[in-house]
């Protein structure tokens, strides 16, 4: 799958100096990241260093260099989008600490005639383009996907993540968009897993004794195992637990679906979203007209592909996939 | 003794009523019944049965923990979740999955834990770091080490510990009924060894201690390797039971830790010490949050209520124990 990914991502590289109406050969472009420290943020930083690697020994890009601050802190961030001023990038990537604080930054840069792509963390500065994670579509997807494999409906069980965090009201909240858009799906219990498996656990194994028979739990990642250890400790049925591309979940998945055909789906956003700005970046810098709001494509696993999933996925860590020219130039269409 | 009280109450009742656990029990029981009224008596056996599965896992490190407080003012193991953390991962990848193992990775669980308690005791004996600095810079240490170590990832028990972990008799979890005859046996070294009146008498007045012909040193030695080995045996059992030790599975113990020990009715000034009230103090804390979630409240009253309550319990639980 790796392999299969790299020669389409080659094959597009070698196609391209055909077809475009720039030459960007010579334009180098920057990443600035403002956190390191967790595998999501590690598989982010090595998908930029393995595509943008590819596409500089490909000719299409002069650079495509990464740089992290160490602190998580605005005003570092801030200082170092100054710096690749003037060291003469023609574009910076950014993932941001914050929506706002960096605007004026940014804006210098736009004023310097750079090129901002903003994804993840995105800045709000109008100049900058973005491309934004749209966790409350991922929220209402689950309740569409239940809908379709379970049309009598049934009682759900919500496993929330940590409270008072945007992404956490934004999930729930397409959650429950989902659910009075489908009626026959009744929420029944809700409980916080703060993204963690041993919480959701413990979580859902105090709330569960109360609660009648449950046909499918929905999560926000990082808690499908944990309910699932929850349910088979109570001695219950394992309902559908809709998982979130952690490597424990689509495991529990797999030996699940081997032994006693279990069927699920599973959804996330994938750390390589970094390439996808990489190529987002590349073809504004080719000239090509891209609209400033673009939106990231989940990455979502069935039941069919989900032993490429896995064994494309690190022991601890999350499903990832690196895009390519292609899959930006979609996203680019499809937002416009 | 209170002179004043009134001469009618039967001694029995009065003495029931001036143990310090009995506040942690009641609070543990309003909690269960306010619970199955609202869901009309819907799972009452199954809160109980998770409630004491998962208390386990509470109790066993606030037992190290309560004879580490009882050392006296300034003794608290604030390493606990990083040795569990630590001792969990470490036993369960050298395990690798192997029944055969398992015996030999309980072995290495209480060495990672008794070797955090000795490497604890000799930060504050010959460095002479205060425990809370002492214990939490060593929990960064071990921490590091059980994420350079484990790589963050989330290596499986053997399938027989699993099993053992989440087995259950007639209900109740094998594992809890295990604790409770530990617990027991913990509260027998505490009030009727030589030891357990030394921890006491330590805490209670260490100058008075030593000169009655005491090895402080030596105590406060022992306890500190004592918490932190049941902690390793903790993070062993914990990573049995959830199918994994992950390297923020200690993360909520030392809040909870500490709050068993301090519900439980055992000083927090030290000197006294209470074996019973941790299990009515770690039920309580699971069936309070149970409740919360039963009643289907939203988070940010969920943690207000969870705050006043605990607040309520010490004020009630302390305010008898300061009159007596």
């Amino acid at each position: 799958m790796k392999r299969l990914l790299a020669t389409t991502i080659l094959a597009a590289v070698v196609a391209i100096p055909a077809g475009v109406s720039a030459d960007t050969s010579e334009k180098r472009i920057a990443l600035s990241n403002n956190y390191a420290g967790n595998s999501w943020r590690q598989a982010m930083l090595k998908s930029w260093g393995k595509v943008g690697e590819e596409a500089v020994s490909a000719g299409v890009v002069a650079a495509a260099d990464a740089f992290t601050t160490a602190e998580n802190q605005v005003t570092e961030q801030a200082a170092q989008i100054q710096n690749l001023i003037l060291q003469g990038y023609d574009a910076i990537v950014i993932n941001a600490a914050s929506p706002d604080a960096l605007n004026g930054a940014v804006r210098e840069a736009c004023d310097a005639g750079v090129t901002v792509v903003s994804f993840d963390g995105i800045v709000t500065e109008p100049c900058a383009w973005r491309i934004a994670v749209n966790f409350k579509q991922m929220g209402k997807d689950e309740v569409l996907y239940l809908a379709e494999v379970m049309p009598e409906g049934g009682n759900l069980l919500e496993i929330r993540g940590l409270a008072g965090v945007f992404v956490d009201d934004e999930i729930s909240a397409g959650i429950h968009e989902g659910v009075a858009e489908n009626p026959q799906f009744n929420i029944v219990g809700s409980v916080h897993g703060d993204w963690a498996q041993d919480v959701a656990q413990k979580a859902v194994a105090g709330i569960l004794p109360s609660l009648p028979e449950i046909a499918a739990v929905v999560t926000q990642g990082g808690d499908g195992f944990g309910a699932a250890q929850a349910f088979k400790a109570a001695g219950r049925d394992v309902p559908v637990i809709i998982m979130g591309n952690r490597h424990d979940e689509l495991t529990y998945w797999k030996e699940q679906k081997d032994a006693a055909g279990y069927e699920t789906m599973s959804v996330s956003i994938a750390p390589g979203v970094s390439t996808l700005a990489f190529w987002v970046a590349q073809q504004i810098l080719d000239g090509q007209e891209v609209p400033k709001d673009l939106v990231v494509p989940f990455l979502r696993i069935d039941q069919d592909n989900l032993e490429d999933n896995l064994a494309n996925t690190e022991a601890g860590g999350v499903a990832n996939v690196e895009y390519s020219l292609e899959d930006a130039q979609g996203v680019i269409n499809s937002g416009s | 003794m209170n002179a004043a009280r009134p001469a009618a109450r039967p001694a029995i009742v009065t003495r029931v009523l001036e143990q310090p656990w009995l506040w942690a029990y009641l609070g543990a029981l309003l909690v269960w019944l306010a619970t199955i009224t609202f869901t009309q008596g819907q799972g009452a056996g199954e809160v109980i049965s998770a409630a004491l599965a998962f208390g386990t896992f509470s109790v066993i490190v606030g037992i190290g923990q309560m004879y580490v407080i009882t050392l006296g003012p300034g003794n608290v193991d604030l390493s606990i979740p990083a040795t569990m953390t630590f001792a969990g991962a470490v036993s369960m990848k050298i395990m690798g999955t192997q029944d055969a193992m398992i015996p030999l990775g309980f072995l290495i669980a209480i060495g990672c834990g008794a070797s955090v308690g000795v490497f604890n005791y000799g930060l504050i004996r010959l460095l002479r770091i205060p425990p809370i600095i002492a214990t939490l810079s060593s929990s960064f240490l071990f921490q590091s080490a059980a994420i350079a170590y484990g790589r963050g990832i989330k290596i499986k028990p053997p399938p027989i510990l699993a099993d053992f972990a989440t087995a259950r008799i007639a209900g109740l979890p094998i594992l809890a009924l295990v604790t409770i005859l530990f617990a027991a046996l913990m509260a027998v070294v505490l009030h009727r060894t030589v030891y357990g009146r030394s921890v006491v008498a330590v805490g209670q007045n260490p100058r008075a201690a030593h000169f009655s012909g005491i090895s402080v040193d030596f105590i406060r030695f022992v306890t500190y390797v004592l918490s932190a080995t049941l902690a390793g045996i903790c993070g062993y059992f914990l990573s049995g039971f959830s199918g994994g030790a992950s390297l923020n599975m200690g993360a909520e113990f030392l809040l909870a830790s500490i709050a068993v020990v301090v519900i439980g009715g055992t000083s927090v000034a030290g000197g006294y010490a209470n074996v019973s009230g941790l299990w009515g103090a770690a039920l309580f804390m699971f069936l309070l949050v149970t409740m919360l979630n039963t009643f289907g409240l939203g988070a940010g009253v969920r943690l207000v209520m969870t705050g006043v309550i605990i607040i309520a319990v010490i004020t009630v639980a302390g305010g008898k124990s300061a009159n007596s």
